[in-house]
């Protein structure tokens, strides 16, 4: 049975999420246009967009976190990891080479896996643009493309890290890493205590996205990356 | 840091016109109809034409990745993240010569059409 969903209706009061606004925006229509006079163009082909638009939806965190779980419990392909990440992400199924061949154009295959200890905290930034681990870890946050993010972290990471509500003891190092055109990085942090009995599955739920950028740390219960939005105190009055 | 890239922040008419309308733009839109999705449903489509556009070499990333900084700090400043990445991606084509202003109206007008007689 179908139905509808018009503005001003509550979301909370629906017995299930709508999938998508009924209403065709300008947004949209420009996208299509201009997709559509690219490949008119030859810009590239219907196909390649059909074929990057199928990689992009492939892609996320959970490849990532299954690699840091099956690392912590399996100590030979966690020095597999450190040693030649792309070619160790083969054996959870990821292959840097897609969709082309090659790879993609933004994500060169060539891997670090950095490793967290208890006197060394890493966190990963892109301050040229926004480099980012896509194979593992999917597209890259909002916020990790922002210029504000990216110039200030490599300055003041402590107090940037403090921001996510991470606060890492002044006792502990702290290494940021700036990825660049030839290479990509990730955190691998260190295993939570508590967890000693758990499932490489139960492992790979407190892994999430943030804890690989190095913003956050996994911790039992923790399965989720949540920013809360702040509203400004002086909004611009327009 | 200074953001280092050639493409020009001038504004641009038929732009302007998507850039004006806040009111339409997801983060609006998605909770008056009750949609979670936090991206609208061109995002993935849209990160893969910047993918191909660099994969032709028509679009290097770096290029690409520069442009929309000095236009997101800019013209598009006031417009949220997917529209504003939208908006960027296209200032950058028409100034580079890769699709022509009027061509995309024109266009634009066709695809309305076309999606609203279905």
């Amino acid at each position: 049975m179908s139905h509808s969903h018009k503005p001003g209706e509550s979301g909370a009061d629906l017995p299930h999420a709508a999938p998508t606004v009924e209403e065709i925006t300008d947004f949209e229509v420009l996208e299509i246009a201009v997709r559509e006079l690219a490949i008119e163009h030859g810009l590239f082909t219907a196909e390649d967009h059909r074929r990057f638009t199928e990689w992009t939806e492939s892609i996320g965190p959970a490849a990532g976190s299954r690699l840091v779980a099956k690392a912590w419990t399996d100590p030979a392909f966690k020095a597999r990891v450190l040693d030649d990440a792309v070619k160790a992400c083969k054996e959870i199924g990821i292959d840097w080479a897609e969709p082309t061949g090659f790879g993609t154009p933004s994500d060169y295959m060539n891997l670090r896996v950095l490793e967290d200890t208890p006197t060394l905290h890493h966190v990963i930034v892109c301050t040229l643009c926004s480099c980012y681990p896509r194979p593992l870890l999917g597209m890259s946050p909002e916020w990790y493309r922002t210029t504000n993010y990216r110039r200030r972290l490599v300055r003041w990471p402590r107090q940037v890290l403090a921001e996510f509500g991470l606060i890492i003891p002044p006792e502990v190092e702290v290494r940021v890493e700036d990825s660049n055109q030839k290479c990509r990085f990730m955190v691998m942090p260190m295993r939570p205590e508590g967890t000693d009995s758990w499932t490489e599955e139960q492992l790979a739920e407190i892994v999430t996205r943030d804890c690989m950028i190095g913003v956050a740390l996994p911790r039992p219960g923790r399965t989720a990356d949540v920013h809360p939005v702040h509203k400004a105190r002086h909004p611009v009055q327009e | 840091m200074s953001i280092k890239s050639d493409v020009d922040a001038s504004r641009i008419e038929l732009l302007e016109a998507l850039r004006n309308k806040k009111e339409k733009t997801w983060d609006v839109l998605a909770p008056q109809y009750g949609v979670t999705n936090p991206n609208p449903p061109w995002k993935t489509s849209l990160a893969a034409m910047c993918d191909c556009l660099a994969d032709s070499g028509k679009l290097p990333s770096l290029d690409r990745r520069n442009a929309e900084d000095k236009l997101a700090e800019s013209v598009y400043r006031d417009v949220p993240a997917p529209e504003r990445q939208l908006l960027a991606l296209v200032h950058i084509m028409l100034n580079r010569g890769l699709v022509d202003e009027s061509d995309l109206a024109a266009r634009m007008r066709a695809v309305r059409s076309r999606l609203e007689s279905a």
